[in-house]
């Protein structure tokens, strides 16, 4: 029978790390530490109305407890902080919280957590090498392939599902490949010049 | 010489001139020279913040985490128009993990908008108001939401600007229905004269829509309490204006308030003033005692932060046989929403052309629906869209080329104050522009091209202020180990002012980009610049940058002098060294130069300088645009837009084709898709999402092809640079009309132009 | 999202007694895609979520040469655009899935969600308490109605919002059934229903009954498909209008054919006086013109959506000029 009892608290797991009030977001570095994996949790019972889920993260294993309706984003941003993938209409309607699931991209808004069961999830964080940036993530800052930079982050997941398909798409997939990504700042033509550029070199 | 003055300063910020007073700069520097001859300044330097753009480590307002934060959601009105009869909020009180609920019983009274409230218990639009939660995580506060009772007295209400100018229509408010009680006019020579000295008049009506900003990142705040200090970050285009609002709503001293804007995913005017929710989110941080977090949902960006008024424009156009415009006319009403805001469109018909008698006549009309807000070149992307059809329409009753048209009725000087200008290439731009088109190619007889596909050709022109002006400041610190600082009041929209700020510096301190952090957009550190709109931020900040860096080299060739004890002569500064020959060859880096100073960082204050008196400042720009329409489904395809720009300096070739691009394609969006679509019936919006509030996807991007016409506006300031964000979305529209009624024979004078209403002109 | 239980059956029969219960206390959840959008806005509220991507054996796509083409209802949309056999002898289901929403959700959406979604009337996914919602008002008649239905409607007057169903048609598809100690195999024409039959559903599926899979006889080399989406904009709309045909030609004549519309009614448009009119027809322009008048003829727009009528017409034709070598006049 459906079960209405919320959790009393936040998660345990939600901590800072990396950001210090009052200057986040200004001077500082603003580069927020990445959740490291979660140890596994005691045998204590999962909260009411919570399901174990497993699940990889940027090659890293996670366990924890999510309600059913909670989403794969809220997971990645809430849970495990790694708030590079947004969220911009949470209706499977933009392709900002755009990640890959096993290698496919897919928007991670408008697919419940629990469907990540056991499969591996790739964040635009995880494109880093430490903090070496992926090609793709060279090719964009080379050509200049956005503006404001919020579509960004899906964008730049959508060019890696594309390329891991077809390492050397034509025009016309790289517009296929990158059509599930709005862009309201209109970056589009030098999005698609990343693309490419990110094609080339990789 | 004093090198400081405080002088009267006045120039356009979007469509509204202000004055205000500011201390300027008088200090004069040498122009610089054309792009060609400089080092970084016009080059397609890569961005400063790309690596955290990227990398997904950009720290968006909506992506700060504090410890013990909360988050806030609010309860909007569903009704187009009612009246709270009572609120329960005590079943949504006892869900666990609800936090704090504000409404208009319990929080304090807060003017908002001129006469209204913050929370005000009488509820004019769908979207307005009604309660905000706090809770430990969003989806109890979404929850607590829905426990919340409100029992509401339904009012008549009126979502057509048309219908809301009739006598029996509902009154929003005591004034009435009209915005400031009346239109606002304006005169110049005399209409009736004009119309009398033409050949030709026409008189058409032309209808544009509302269209929604919709920026990626929501509008929201994080907002931190220590005692009676408040910290807020912010998705916004102008922190100190938020600062000063939310300081004057809460009843604080400004010094107590601290606003902070690193990253920001897109604003396009919507995010130029405080948001209802901050204070909201402030008021509920202070009572609970922790952090609150608020961030919009996409249905209430779509209803609740603003949007491009429509307008309902009847407009007259008289010309002599040979193609000269003696009178211009228009009468416009435009929907302010529920809330005063501005609505005018008529600048373009009065700074465009070069005619004698105009007169103009615009209302602003409450309806019961959203707010309008400045977007993106407001008024003008709707007077064009109308004036340059109409321009059209002229020219071709008097068998002109709609470009040579444009020509003859030219303005060589300012129209509305007989004044020169800084400088205006809009003539070079309308050439080249016309020629990388194919200008020559378009259809002699509209329409007349046989098979199912037919394509156009179609022209717009534009006009801007985009001058930018002072108060605006920069400070530049030399650390001692070379490295630099640019510390400003102003903000990023994702134009690239990190990094063009960086670029003038370096450019003046021969230093390498690299070298350079630019840190924008917090209260507490930076000294003022203004909001970043009005395409101002380039125009306005970079001659305080270039101002702040020139008084720093000055400053390093006295520390120079001093410690190779030699006179300025002798002494050579290139790639941040000073060398000397004399009397043995001697090299000091400026780090070293810096580390010989008492003081551990050397700053300098760089103000903008005061505009030229008597100039009119101005940007000008064409675009040209091919379409091809399908006539068995009414479908354009733009195929190709040439974008001709007269816009002072370039800074950086990377961002301003980027902003170019962006300006377009936001320009076909209007064009095409975007509709704020009420229900006739009910008053509520239908499409309040991003599904069927359709914005361009990847695959409308045209071949977009991009001429700059100018090199520099010495004249306007010392790096010669005029803003493009707004310049570039105005004349798309209108281009892309006369390109479709150059390719099918039927002019479309309502927008977006969608294929239902092609095929139903084609039918006709 | 209200809260919900959450249920992840290993079998079909689970599955099916799982859901046997009123549809506003269960639902089956395959990609999840339109799901979680309806759940999101609060249009429906289940107390239970039905996964069905537990279940094996309905992730599968078997290509019968000669035969049939046998899809499972868990196959995702994308595989469908991109696999080989179906792209050479379905185009026409090829390019429907290739133009579904966008990529992600190709990738998320399966074929049995996509031909079961509700509708998109924007009434009925905002909050307008309408007629197929159990209200006493169809908002859409008198109101914003540029995309309802312009034949088949009443007394409401959504349209069918899948690009798949109507290739289906056209293919003459199957669809297979199942619950809980039965099972059957309908034609698609057969499994939709318009709103006068039933007013809240879209179909003839029961509580407790899941489509399995989809059959799809294979074509002899004379059979020729194709699809023709028409969308406002090119990425995640839905069809304003599109038209499917599948036509088979012999002797410079069509011998048989079915054309099916999209976008213009409340389930996927067939019309039996137009399939008629194929048979026997040559292929000359004027002939086919003939076709024009024919098709949508007993529509009856709303205010805002007369455009459909010549939309419709004027894309079935460019389908058929597409499939076939046409004489021109
Ligand atoms: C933004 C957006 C744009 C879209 N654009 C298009 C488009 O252009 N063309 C188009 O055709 N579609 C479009 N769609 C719809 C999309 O294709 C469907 O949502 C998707 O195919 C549904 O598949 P699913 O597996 O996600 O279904 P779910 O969301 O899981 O289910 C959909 C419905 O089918 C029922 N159901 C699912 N599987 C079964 C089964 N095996 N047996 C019985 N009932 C079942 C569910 O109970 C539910 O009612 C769009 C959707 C979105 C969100
Ligand atoms: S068309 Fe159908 S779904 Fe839409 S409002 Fe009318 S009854 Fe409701
Ligand atoms: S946020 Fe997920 S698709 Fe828009
Ligand atoms: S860069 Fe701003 S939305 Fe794409």
């Amino acid at each position: 029978m459906p079960n209405k009892k919320k959790p009393s608290s936040l998660s345990r797991r939600q901590f800072i790390k990396g950001v210090s009030t009052g200057v986040a977001g200004t001077i500082a570095t603003t580069k927020l530490a990445r959740a490291l994996p979660i140890e596994k949790l005691e045998k204590a019972a999962p909260p009411e109305g919570h399901l174990p889920l497993e699940l990889k993260v940027n090659g890293k294993p996670y366990q924890l407890y999510v309600e059913p309706q909670t989403t794969l984003v809220e997971v990645l941003r809430n849970e495990l902080q790694l708030t590079g993938t947004k969220v911009s209409c949470n209706h499977g309607e933009c392709g900002a919280c755009t990640v890959l699931l096993d290698g496919k991209a897919v928007y991670s808004c408008h697919i419940l957590a629990l469907d990540a069961q056991g499969k591996s999830v790739t964040t635009i964080e995880g494109l880093l090498n430490g903090e070496e940036l992926h090609p793709i993530q060279k090719a964009f800052i080379k050509k200049d392939g956005y503006q404001c930079g919020f579509c960004t982050p899906g964008q730049i997941m959508s060019t890696q599902a594309l390329l891991l398909k077809n390492p050397n798409p034509t025009k016309e997939e790289i517009l296929d490949g990158l059509s599930g990504n709005l862009c309201r700042c209109g970056a589009y033509p030098k999005i698609i010049e990343s693309v490419e550029e990110a094609a080339k070199v990789k | 010489m004093a090198e400081n003055k405080i002088i009267k300063s006045k120039f356009f910020f979007e469509e509204e001139e202000i004055e205000q007073l500011a201390e300027v700069s008088e200090r004069k520097y040498r122009p610089w020279p054309n792009n060609d001859k400089l080092k970084v300044v016009g080059k397609g330097i890569t961005r400063l913040d790309g690596y955290d753009k990227v990398s997904g480590s950009a720290t968006y307002a909506f992506d700060v985490i504090l410890p013990r934060m909360t988050f806030a959601k609010t309860l909007r009105c569903p009704h187009p128009h009612a009246r709270i009869k009572s609120i329960d909020t005590s079943k949504a009180e006892k869900i666990k993990g609800v936090l704090g609920i504000i409404t208009y019983l319990n929080a304090p009274k807060i003017k908002w908008y001129g006469n209204s409230f913050l929370f005000d218990p009488h509820l004019r639009y769908e979207g307005d108001e009604v309660a905000c939660v706090a809770a430990v995580s969003e989806a109890i506060a979404e929850q607590a939401l829905k426990a919340i009772k409100v029992e509401y007295e339904l009012l008549p209400f009126v979502v057509d600007a048309r219908k809301a100018l009739k006598k029996d229509a509902p009154k929003l408010h005591k004034e009435g229905n009209v915005v400031r009680g009346k239109p606002s006019k304006y005169n110049r020579g005399d209409l009736q004269n004009g119309l009398k000295e033409a050949d030709v008049v026409i008189e058409q009506t032309f209808n544009t829509q509302v269209e929604i900003h919709n920026p990626t990142e929501p509008h929201g705040s994080v907002v931190n309490w220590n005692g009676d200090h408040l910290t807020i970050w912010d998705s916004t285009q102008g922190v100190f204006r938020v600062r000063s609002q939310v300081a004057a709503a809460l009843g604080l001293p400004e010094s107590n308030v601290r606003v902070i804007k690193k990253y920001m995913g897109g604003g396009f005017g919507s995010k130029l003033e405080a948001g209802k929710y901050t204070v909201m989110a402030a008021l509920l941080a202070k009572t609970i005692g922790r952090p609150v977090r608020i961030a919009l949902d996409r249905r209430e960006m779509n209803l609740a932060v603003g949007n491009r008024p429509d307008s309902f424009q009847t407009l007259k156009g008289a010309v002599t046989k040979d193609g000269r415009l003696t009178a211009l006319y228009l009468k416009s009403i435009g929907s302010a929403g529920a809330y005063p805001a501005g609505t005018g469109c008529a600048w373009p018909l009065r700074s465009m052309y070069d005619c004698p008698n105009v007169s103009v006549e615009e209302y602003g009309v409450y309806i019961n629906a959203g707010r309008a807000r400045a977007f993106r070149a407001p008024g003008h992307v709707q007077g064009f869209f109308a004036l340059e059809q109409l321009i059209d329409m002229l020219a071709e009753k008097v068998n002109m080329d709609p470009l040579e048209f444009r020509l003859q009725n030219y303005a060589h000087e300012e129209p509305n104050w007989h004044i020169p200008y800084t400088s205006k290439l809009l003539k070079q731009a309308y050439l080249v522009g016309a020629k990388s088109i194919g200008w020559e190619q378009r259809n002699k007889v509209a329409g007349s091209q046989s098979g199912p596909i037919k394509t156009g050709i179609g022209m717009s022109s534009q006009i801007w202020w985009g001058g930018g002006g002072p108060p605006a400041y920069a400070n530049l610190k030399l650390n001692r180990d070379g490295s630099v600082q640019i510390i400003a009041g102003s903000q990023d929209l994702g134009t690239g002012t990190y990094t063009i700020l960086a670029q003038v510096a370096s450019e003046v301190l021969d230093i390498p980009v690299e070298k350079i952090e630019v840190i924008l957009g917090d209260t507490d550190t930076a000294p003022y610049c203004g909001s970043s709109g009005g395409s101002t931020t380039a125009a306005s900040v970079t001659p305080a940058v270039r101002d702040a860096a020139e008084q720093m080299m000055d400053k390093l060739y006295s520390a120079a002098m001093a410690q190779f004890d030699l006179p300025k002569n002798k002494i050579k500064y290139a790639k941040g060294k000073f060398s000397t020959v004399e009397p043995k060859p001697r090299v000091l880096t400026i780090g070293q130069l810096a580390r010989k100073m008492g003081e551990r960082v050397l700053e300098t204050v760089g103000r903008r300088e005061a505009n030229p008196k008597g100039y009119a400042i101005n940007s000008f720009g064409a675009q040209f645009a091919e379409v091809a329409v399908d006539t068995n489904t009414g479908k354009i395809k733009v195929q190709k837009i040439v974008a001709a720009y007269d816009i002072g300096r370039v800074l950086n070739r990377l961002t301003i084709d980027n902003q170019i691009h962006g300006g377009i394609i936001q320009g076909l969006g209007f064009a095409l898709f975007e509709d704020r679509i009420l229900d006739r019936n009910t008053g509520k919006m239908l499409n309040a999402n991003f599904h069927d509030y359709k914005v361009p996807t990847i695959k409308d991007t045209p071949e977009i092809e991009i001429h700059i016409v100018s090199e520099t506006d010495n004249r306007l300031s010392n790096t010669g640079v005029k803003g493009v964000g707004e310049p570039a979305m105005i004349p798309t529209p209108a281009a892309v009309a006369n390109a479709v009624y150059n390719a099918i024979g039927k002019r479309i004078t309502s927008l977006p132009l969608t294929p239902d209403k092609i095929l139903m002109a084609l039918q006709s | 999202m209200k809260p919900f239980v959450y249920h992840q059956p290993k079998s079909i029969e689970e599955a099916s007694v799982l859901s046997a219960k009123n549809w506003e206390e269960a639902v089956l959840f395959a990609g999840g895609t339109d799901v979680l959008g309806l759940l999101k806005d609060g249009i429906e509220e289940p107390k239970e979520v039905i996964n069905l991507k537990g279940l094996e054996g309905l992730d599968q796509i078997d290509f019968t040469k000669g035969k049939e083409l046998r899809i499972g209802a868990l196959v995702k949309i994308a595989q469908i655009a991109e696999h080989p056999a179906i792209k050479q002898s379905f185009p026409a289901l090829a390019q429907a899935a290739a133009q579904t929403a966008s990529p992600q959700l190709r990738n998320m959406g399966t074929i049995g969600g996509n031909i079961c979604q509700r509708p998109r009337c924007w009434y009925f996914r905002g909050d307008f308490h309408c007629l197929r919602k159990g209200g006493d008002e169809c908002f859409a008649v008198e109101g914003e109605n540029k995309y309802h239905c312009v034949i088949g409607g009443g007394p409401c007057y959504i349209v069918h919002p899948s690009d798949l169903t109507v290739v289906l048609q056209a293919l003459g598809a199957k669809v297979t059934i199942v619950w809980k100690g039965g099972q059957k195999t309908v034609p698609t024409s057969q499994f939709f229903v318009l709103p006068e039959e039933d007013l809240y559903r879209e179909n003839i599926l029961k509580p407790g009954e899941i489509v399995t899979h989809i059959h799809i006889p294979v074509p002899d080399s004379k059979m020729k498909s194709g699809y023709l989406k028409f969308k406002e904009r090119d990425v995640w709309d839905f069809a304003v209008v599109s038209v499917a045909a599948s036509v088979r030609i012999a002797n410079g004549r069509i011998e048989s054919g079915r054309i099916v519309f999209g976008g213009v009614a409340p389930k996927p448009w067939e019309e039996e006086t137009l399939n008629r009119e194929l048979k026997g027809l040559p292929l000359k322009d004027a002939d086919l013109q003939k076709l024009k008048a024919l098709a949508l003829k007993e529509a009856e727009p709303l205010e805002q959506n007369a455009y459909k009528i010549p939309l419709a017409r004027n894309l079935m034709l460019s389908l058929l000029k597409e499939l076939m070598p046409i004489i021109p006049n």
